[in-house]
């Protein structure tokens, strides 16, 4: 078949790709054809017949649903007829014929494709007499999805989405004729992790958003083109905003990050922004409390007894902890004030210097949406070590699905659970925290064929597969290489790509929205901005004429280390919560001689804190993030509060900067946009304009290497006292649905949250007499936590599974600042 | 020449004065406001009333429509559910709140016009003078209530 084929629409020779469907030529050659069930992101179905149009064959002239109809070669196809007029009216007659024309109260009035059609195609009359059909109005199929099934024209869009991208088909016809309708499976309400999408798909206003339900007229909004924060795909969102207030987000199209799509977390966990808990003025504790001062009272506060700490006990006696939910400028900032202005490398930020990270994140994520929409495949086995992307990377986990479904890619999963996408075929390696090690060598032995790996057919099976691939991708996450095991991890990994073969890529992936921006802005305790080490002389160099100052060359404390350490006097705090996660620590935050605390939110951390200063968030100031594929996109300014007094982080640093002496010359964070693109290489020229709508990746070559210390396994075996006392090997990860302050403040989400509980392998609950939904006490030689019991055989045996940031069960209770820890499982 | 001018002038002066002595007859067209009434007309446009059906509920559904149509933005409003057991207004939706404010609507009655439910009308008060510039944002409140105005409609 050639390549291209030629046709005729209206009278106007079109040369399109060979099978193209003739509705997309149409819009090629500028021919609008209106359509209600066709998308060009779903396969074709053709039920609406609202794309008929007039088409020439053998057998006379005929009308064709172009929707489903391949062009061919020297196709005479007529748009603009009487007759096509004739069949679009009447087509819209019979989809309004049920249709309750309720606009004035319907979200989707305004945006609607049905009331645009209807405008430009109807009749302009309605002939109905008789009574519309009846049918549920205006009930939720899903804590933020709301259905109205009079509304529904019955295009399929819903259905085919969550099939073919989701591969969850919990939406379905029912009924027959007349009566048919879309709904749920009774009492199975629909829980995609990206089902939010079929919102934005709907052609009417059949499924609507619960959360920002009659908040928002299309016509009333401004429409501020960002990206989503809440993970490190950095979707590309759009904040659609009104007095001063985040109404609404919906997804916009970046073919190189999320496709059209986003998830519901991004979607629908805004209602932090406007939260009234923000913190809104800076805090100083007087006498004991922590009362409401001005910016210029805080500051100076803060820089006096900075530079009194500084005197008494050296620079290295303060530290800071940045964070990768906070801006590349906000993190920049920071980093150049305690290098700069305090002369210590003390800073860091949560899973930062304490986990053994690769400086360039994924090579592509295009390159894992590819199978679909290209013949050029990049990917064509992917091993996720240590990553759940279900729960910590949805958008990941949905070009993962399509990469498997329909690009045929192998997937092999080594995890400490069974994760969801274990459901699909290919080898899963279980392993308990702690041993990925010897996981990650008998795995590279296998490829190897160096050694048999007994009876375990799993280990074979995905040796078979990595050493079949001609280009493999490994990914793996924080939770896999965390603490002094994690540099043997990260090079029992690339060992493990070695051997594999030439075309194998080994790529470490960050949970934060700016992960991947933080370590570029040099937010470690061993890495200058540009991921340069502290003793490279060319990055000191520049620094210090770009500063003006001299650097430190000793290594600083990481994270933990900062907390663990008794020798700290101060500490700054940006868009952290150490507090919360281990007893420990919160106890060392007490002994501070000064804590700072920048935040959105009261935190655990901030109510310990000699200052709270407040910070704008991701909407509200400009700043520019980096996913986990380096692509630097902007999240501008949406929404301003005007009675808050709450400033940027960068601001806020250089305003302390001046107050301790030193003349930084940011005036505006275009300003500090630009420094940072001469102080990191990689990012030389992106600059704000240079961005645009749809980021820019920078390139990987630029990066330093990273450090090859090949350090000793540091994974002690548990003793086999301690294995009796404490039976089972904790497992924690973060889940999508938490409840961390920026989602647990969107109440309309509390019924998804993850609740409270502690989940055990079904043999495990019987060997303690546990059942699901009894309360039970979960101990470690740590602490203790009273939670209750569920059981699922995703939980491998010998495991007891406790996510992160659940209400009132602090999993950091138990590890308190450590990765891997033994409890067991009583019942109260 | 000059005696000319002179006639001419006194005729015009009488002329002037004709039209003097001709309303002098006449009543004044003025009006004592506000110790006595101002007949309007009944479709006269004067402060803006939100409207209840027989049972009771608000007629506005909080559609937003008013205030698209609004051509100096004058109207503010914003929606929310209905609650299913006492609900403001029929169906799902309600105004949580209705403002109209007074100094930059130019009552040009787009509004009533824009209203699917004959919600907002301009109704016959004219008597709108305040003192502080936040009393001319008429609340829901106000609107849903405004009171008898005290005005005589005249025949069209």
């Amino acid at each position: 078949m050639a390549e291209h084929v030629t046709l005729t629409i209206n009278e106007k020779e079109v040369s399109v790709p060979a099978r193209t469907l003739l509705v997309d030529a149409a819009r090629l050659a500028g021919v609008e054809i209106p359509v209600f069930c066709s998308h060009p992101k779903l396969d074709p179905v053709g039920c609406c017949r609202m794309c008929l149009v007039e088409v020439d064959g053998p057998r006379g002239t005929a009308m064709m649903a172009s929707c489903t109809m391949p062009v061919g070669d020297g196709m005479v196809v007529r748009t603009d007829t009487e007759q096509v007029r004739k069949v679009q009216e009447a087509n819209l007659g019979f989809i309004l014929l049920n249709h309750p024309l309720d606009c004035p109260i319907c979200d989707k009035g305004g945006e609607c494709p049905l009331q645009d059609q209807t405008m430009r195609f109807g009749q302009g009359i309605s002939q109905l007499i008789e009574p519309k059909r009846l049918a549920k109005k205006h009930y939720d199929i899903s804590d933020t999805i709301v259905l109205d099934q009079e509304r529904c024209v019955l295009c399929w869009r819903c259905i085919r989405y969550l099939e073919e991208w989701e591969d969850k088909p919990q939406l379905g016809l029912f009924e027959r004729g007349n009566d048919t309708i879309v709904d749920i499976q009774e009492g199975r309400p629909v829980d995609a992790k990206t089902s939010g999408n079929i919102i934005d798909l709907c052609p009417v206003g059949a499924l609507t958003n619960r959360v920002s339900r009659f908040a928002y007229r299309p016509w009333e909004i401004e429409r501020t083109p960002s990206i989503c924060m809440h993970c490190s795909v950095g979707c590309n969102v759009r904040l659609d905003s009104r007095t001063h207030q985040l109404r609404r987000i919906v997804g916009r199209e970046n073919m190189q990050v999320n496709d059209q799509w986003i998830c519901d977390k991004g979607r629908f966990a805004h209602g932090w922004v406007n939260d009234e808990k923000r913190l809104a003025a800076p805090l100083l504790r007087k006498n004991g409390k922590l009362t409401q001062v001005q910016w210029s009272e805080a500051l100076a506060y803060i820089a006096g007894k900075a530079a009194g700490i500084k005197e008494k006990y050296g620079a290295d006696a303060i530290g800071a902890i940045g964070s990768g939910k906070i801006s590349n400028e906000g993190n920049y900032a920071l980093q150049r004030f305690m290098r700069g202005v305090i002369g210590t490398n003390n800073i860091d930020h949560r899973d930062g210097g304490d986990v053994a990270a690769l400086p360039t994140g994924l090579p592509a994520l295009a390159e894992l949406m590819k199978p679909q929409y290209g013949p050029d495949p990049q990917v064509d086995t992917v091993l996720l070590f240590g990553v759940d992307p279900s729960e910590e990377l949805p958008v990941l986990d949905l070009h993962l699905k399509r990469a498997i479904l329909r690009g045929g890619v192998k997937l092999i999963i080594a995890h400490a659970r069974k994760i969801e996408l274990t459901r699909y075929e290919g080898p899963y390696l279980a392993y308990k925290p702690g041993e990925e090690t010897q996981l990650i060598d008998s795995l590279t032995q296998a490829v190897q064929g160096t050694a048999e790996t007994e009876g375990d057919s799993a280990a074979r099976a995905a040796a078979g597969l990595l050493s079949e691939s001609e280009k493999a991708l490994i990914i793996y996450g924080p939770m896999a290489a965390r603490g002094e095991g994690g540099p043997v991890v990260r090079l029992g990994l690339e060992q493990l790509a070695q051997a594999a073969g030439e075309g194998t890529r080994v790529a470490y992936v960050g949970l934060d929205g700016n992960a991947q921006g933080c370590r570029d802005m040099g937010v470690l305790p061993d890495r200058l901005p540009g991921q340069f080490p502290l003793d490279d002389a060319e990055a000191k160099a520049r620094l210090e004429r770009l500063w003006g100052c001299t650097l430190s060359g000793s290594p600083g404390y990481t994270y933990k280390q900062m907390l663990d350490s008794q020798e700290m006097r101060a500490l700054f705090v940006n868009g952290a919560n150490p507090a919360a996660e281990s007893p420990d620590w919160a106890a060392s935050l007490d002994d501070l001689d000064l804590l700072v605390v920048t935040d959105l939110l009261p935190t655990e951390t901030a109510e310990k804190a000699d200052v709270v200063l407040p910070a704008q968030g991701w909407a509200e100031s400009d700043g520019t993030y980096t996913n986990l594929e380096r692509r630097v996109q902007r999240a501008p300014k949406a929404v301003a509060d005007p009675k808050s007094r709450a400033a940027p982080d960068w601001m806020i640093f250089t305003h302390l900067a001046r107050q301790m002496g030193a003349a930084w010359p940011f005036t505006d964070v275009r300003s500090v946009t630009e420094e940072m693109t001469w102080a990191v290489p990689a990012y030389a020229g992106l600059n704000w304009e240079a961005l645009g709508d749809q980021g820019r990746q920078w390139a990987a070559e630029a990066a330093p290497a990273p450090e090859s210390t090949g350090r000793a396994a540091a994974g002690v075996p548990a003793g086999a006292s301690e294995e009796a006392d404490y039976p089972l090997s904790l497992v924690t990860g973060t889940v999508l649905y938490d409840s961390g302050t920026l989602f647990g403040l969107t109440e309309q989400m509390h019924g998804m949250a993850h609740g409270a509980t502690v989940t055990l392998n079904p043999a495990d609950a019987a060997t303690f007499g546990v059942e699901a939904g009894s309360p039970v006490t979960v101990q470690s030689d740590q602490g203790q936590l009273e939670v209750t019991a569920a059981v699922d055989a995703q939980v491998q045996q010998g495991t007891a599974w406790i996510p992160e940031s659940l209400p009132g069960a602090p999993v950091g209770a138990l590890l308190n600042g450590s990765y891997t820890q033994r409890v067991r499982v009583e019942r109260r | 020449m000059e005696f000319g001018d002179f006639l001419k002038g006194a005729s015009e002066i009488g002329k002037a004065m004709g039209v003097t002595l001709k309303h002098l007859r006449q009543r004044p067209v003025t009006v004592e406001f506000p110790h006595e009434d101002i007949p309007i007309y009944p479709r006269f446009r004067g402060r803006h009333e939100l409207r209840r059906y027989a049972n009771g509920l608000e007629r506005c559904i909080g559609c937003c429509l008013c205030e698209a149509a609004c051509p100096t933005e004058a109207i503010y409003v914003e929606a929310a559910e209905n609650d299913p057991d006492a609900p403001l207004s029929p169906g799902e939706r309600h105004a949580k709140v209705y403002e109209v404010n007074l100094l930059r609507c130019v009552f040009c009655g787009d509004c009533e016009e824009a209203c699917p439910t004959e919600a907002i009308v301009l109704g016959h008060d004219f008597a709108m003078a305040n003192y502080e510039r936040k009393d001319f944002v008429l609340t829901k409140e106000q609107l849903l209530n405004p009171g008898m105005p005290k005005v005589i409609i005249r025949p069209e």
